[in-house]
């Protein structure tokens, strides 16, 4: 290679690598996967390393029970929770988890096989907050006072049933509308007032939030059911494609992830994982094995591999790397029992399912711990989200704490 | 089950060595028992895989009336052994086409006695969930026709063998905790007031008429399947149903299957609020609490649920106390067993469990037992009139609470002494077509 020839490229080079390298600062996480939608959050200015005392723990709170997940804009954090018959929405500031202003709203514990409460997380847009309780009834409240803006009980209105363990999408906010995993193949809303768009069949939902691919012609809005995924217009609700995905109850929990033309879905119960190309707007099957299976949680994609939690919740599950394109398992950890899982510039942010908080850099060459320390106490199952250098981690039982990682 | 299974998991590395299964004759270990699977729920696959790991299943068939976990369930049998079962959606059917060696049924309480008579009738040995019936006179066909047909029939109860629940049972019987007087079975949880859920057409999966079968057909709901039977009265018996059969049947055991003289008990939804059952909505109907106080010879045992309050400031939520004249012995379940000497001098002794986890079983152990007595022709170790003993005491329990007063126990006749409204809920109609079962004499 001749130097002075590469020496023209040499200012866009630096201009490129600057644009990549271009630290990101405070980022808001306004909805469940991050505003990208990924569950990966750019931020790389923030600190892996901690004290001998253990994790810099800023602030805790005591938000209710429930699997809710955190949601952050400017210095206002949100989540969800439950106490005597209530379930309330709460608005903490960032700095020292004062509480800015509380919502409540009546709803059953439904403890049903689990520890109950909101399964949901809240989405923030336009000043406005999106929350989908569990028996189906759509919130919206005012950002900055927590007052109440409207509410429908969407389920009733679009006459569809609530799946065995109730809503558990979060809210996907997309132009005027409000999107929801509702019905068969979801329900769309106006997001100014809560007035019915267009609606799908009175069958089960699943629990994964919908995710949308925009076409050159259309886009298609994909919802996962108790049986299937589902591609539907996203303009008229009209179903596209089909692609049945069963499980033992009906829990296609996972959201799925859409890259370069491709679709990779994942459910635990012994169902497995596939990832499938869109040929002529149908998907059609890459690879399918079951060696990823996502019961709760979102994998993640990055730099061409999939981190995420394999196996059933109570199984002992695995925190697994594997490659996108072939599905092949890079590496796999048996022992970390994870809870939750979040990534944030290229670092993996575990929450063990006894809380502890375990940082590693996400590379296929293997799980390398950079940090580990104790952040909560009990049973932990919802991802921690990190978000202008503060990471929020919940545990079941409701306690919320902050740990500052600012540079 | 809403108990923490994840607190005991750090012990069961080392238990699963201890349960590796009593090694079965040789010469049989070829022997593959043509299976089938009646339930194909997450229980009845629990059993399931159990029989596979054993080494001597061949699967042929597996029911359910929902096709989703049929079809489910058929891959994974196919991961776990290679197997191709084919399905049903009715065990009639399947009895009919298939030659059955062990039937395995893991259905909702109410379809136990036509399932399993429905199995032995076409030569199969049984292994069967408890409770044996949904009512008295159910449990009593089973056992009576099993035993005209020389079969075999493991009752799900798999703490008879459970490693702690043995090495309890015998420092019981060794006297250890003296002369017990009185026997405390409970199990608690946590909870409120329940507010009715909406009914909604079944899904297009599920075969809801023949759900229901021999039940009353009621609007479905979510609520009961999958996984909610057991809070509907028309399909189970409540808690005292469930868990109850388990501890009723560790205080037989330790008793020597003796028999209560009478049986009285209380409780109500004094929290989940009355039942709701209409067009639109419905709630459960299982008791949230119930006492129920059987009255032995030389002892009385009573057992109590609540699904309000906790565990309070017991250590457990879950178990058996026996209080005896040197102290009081709590048989647990993921907590082992502790012995607490009356004389505060003495130390606390304690044996921890030996679990299969997630769930806290020990299934591995119960179907090496039920391969060694279908070779051996013994019985089982929770053989079914075993299973009967603990099933009929829960039923007694929830047939007083029906009552709202006592009933006397004829134990060798197996009726209510001198109460024909009493004698009357020991049987229930059936829906048509189905057909209570006759009890052979």
């Amino acid at each position: 290679m001749n130097v002075s020839n590469d020496y023209r490229c040499l200012p866009v080079l630096v201009f490129l690598l600057g644009a990549i390298n271009l630290p990101l600062m405070a980022e808001d996480w306004n909805r469940w996967r991050g505003p990208n939608g990924t569950g990966m959050s750019n931020e790389t200015q923030w600190t892996s390393h901690w004290a001998e005392a253990g994790p810099p723990i800023a602030w805790t709170a005591e938000v209710g029970i429930g699997f809710s997940s955190c949601v952050i804009q400017g210095n206002q954090m949100l989540t969800i929770g439950h106490a005597n018959q209530t379930d309330t929405v709460v608005c903490l500031d960032v700095k020292d988890g004062h509480s800015i202003w509380k919502f409540d709203y009546p709803a059953p514990l439904d403890d049903r096989d689990f520890e109950g409460g909101p399964t949901s997380t809240p989405t923030i847009d336009d000043g406005s907050v999106y929350v989908l309780s569990r028996v189906g009834e759509l919130y919206r409240l005012d950002l900055a006072s927590g007052a109440l803006q409207w509410k429908t009980p969407v389920a009733e209105d679009a006459q569809v049933r609530l799946p065995g363990w109730g809503c558990s999408a979060a809210p996907l906010i997309a132009g005027d509308r409000v999107v929801l995993n509702l019905g068969e193949s979801g329900v769309v809303v106006d997001k100014q007032d809560g007035t019915l768009i267009w609606k799908s069949n009175d069958k089960e939902s699943g629990y994964a939030t919908p995710v949308l691919i925009h076409g050159p012609d259309q886009t298609t809005a994909v919802f996962a059911s108790s049986r299937a995924y589902i591609g539907v217009d996203f303009d008229s609700g009209k179903q596209l494609w089909r692609e049945r995905w069963l499980t033992s109850f009906g829990c296609n929990a996972a959201d799925p992830i859409v890259h370069d033309g491709k679709m990779f879905l994942s459910s635990g119960y012994n169902r497995g994982a596939a990832l499938f190309e869109f040929v002529d707007g149908q998907p059609k099957e890459v690879w399918k094995n079951k060696e990823m299976q996502n019961q709760l949680h979102s994998s993640m994609l990055y730099d061409g591999h999939l981190y995420g939690i394999d196996g059933n919740m109570e199984y002992e599950p695995r925190l697994r790397c594997m490659d996108w394109s072939t599905g092949n398992v890079i590496w796999s950890i048996d022992d970390l029992h994870p809870g939750g899982l979040a990534m944030a510039g290229g670092r993996l942010l575990v929450l063990t399912d006894t809380g502890e908080l375990v940082i590693a850099p996400a590379t296929p060459q293997g799980f390398k711990e950079l940090t580990r320390g104790r952040v909560l106490e009990g049973k932990c199952w919802t991802s921690p989200v990190l978000s202008g250098g503060r990471v929020y981690c919940r545990s079941v039982a409701g306690q919320v704490a902050c740990i500052d990682l600012r540079q | 089950m809403s108990l923490d299974r994840r607190h005991f998991l750090s012990s069961t590395a080392a238990a699963s060595t201890l349960l590796a299964a009593p090694a079965i004759h040789a010469a049989s270990k070829t022997k593959q028992y043509r299976t089938a699977l009646i339930g194909t729920g997450w229980w009845g696959m629990n059993i399931l895989r159990e029989a596979l790991a054993a080494g001597q299943t061949k699967v042929v068939a597996l029911c359910d009336v929902d096709s989703d976990r049929l079809e489910i369930a058929a891959e994974e049998v196919q991961d776990i052994c290679g197997d191709q079962p084919r399905t049903y959606g009715d065990f009639r059917e399947l009895f009919e086409k298939e030659s059955v060696e062990i039937a395995i049924i893991a259905t909702p309480d109410h379809w136990h006695a036509l399932n399993a008579l429905a199995a032995i009738e076409a030569g199969a040995h049984l292994f069967i969930e408890k409770p044996t019936g949904h009512t008295i006179g159910e449990s009593q066909a089973i056992l009576r026709a099993s035993r005209d047909a020389g079969r075999t029939v493991q009752v799900g109860l798999h703490r008879r063998l459970g490693p702690h629940h043995v090495s309890g049972m015998k420092f019981l019987k060794e006297g250890h905790a003296g002369d017990i007087g009185r026997v405390q079975m409970y199990v608690h949880s946590r909870g409120g007031k329940e507010e009715p859920t909406k009914n909604s057409p079944p899904p297009e999966n599920l075969n809801w008429e023949m759900y229901c079968g021999p039940a009353p057909l009621r609007p479905f709901n979510r609520r009961i399947h999958p996984g909610g039977f057991r809070h509907y009265l028309d399909f189970a018996n409540g808690t005292l149903g469930d868990w109850g059969v388990h501890w009723l049947d560790q205080m037989l055991w330790w008793s020597g299957q003796q028999s209560p003289r009478s049986v009285y008990s209380t409780g109500g939804r004094y929290v989940q609020g009355e039942p709701v059952l209409n067009a639109t909505e419905q709630t459960s109907d299982a008791p949230d609490c119930q006492i129920a106080t059987y009255q032995f010879e030389s002892f009385d045992a009573v057992w109590e649920h609540r699904k309000f309050g906790g565990a309070g400031p017991e250590k457990s939520s879950v178990g058996c106390y026996f209080y005896g004249s040197k102290g009081t012995f709590h048989m647990g379940w993921r907590d082992g067993w502790t012995f607490y000497p009356d004389d505060s001098n003495q130390s606390v002794v304690h044996q921890d469990s030996q679990l299969q986890e997630p769930d806290g079983h020990n299934l591995k152990l119960l179907w090496a037992d039920f391969l060694q007595a279908i070779e051996s022709g013994k019985r089982p170790a929770a053989d079914i009139e075993i299973g009967h003993q603990a099933t009929t005491l829960s039923l007694l329990g929830m047939l007083s609470l029906k009552l709202g007063r006592s009933v006397e126990w004829d134990a060798s006749r197996e009726r209510i002494i001198d109460d024909d409204e009493a004698n009357a809920l020991l049987v229930r109609d059936y829906r048509a077509p189905w057909i209570y079962p006759k009890i052979s004499s």
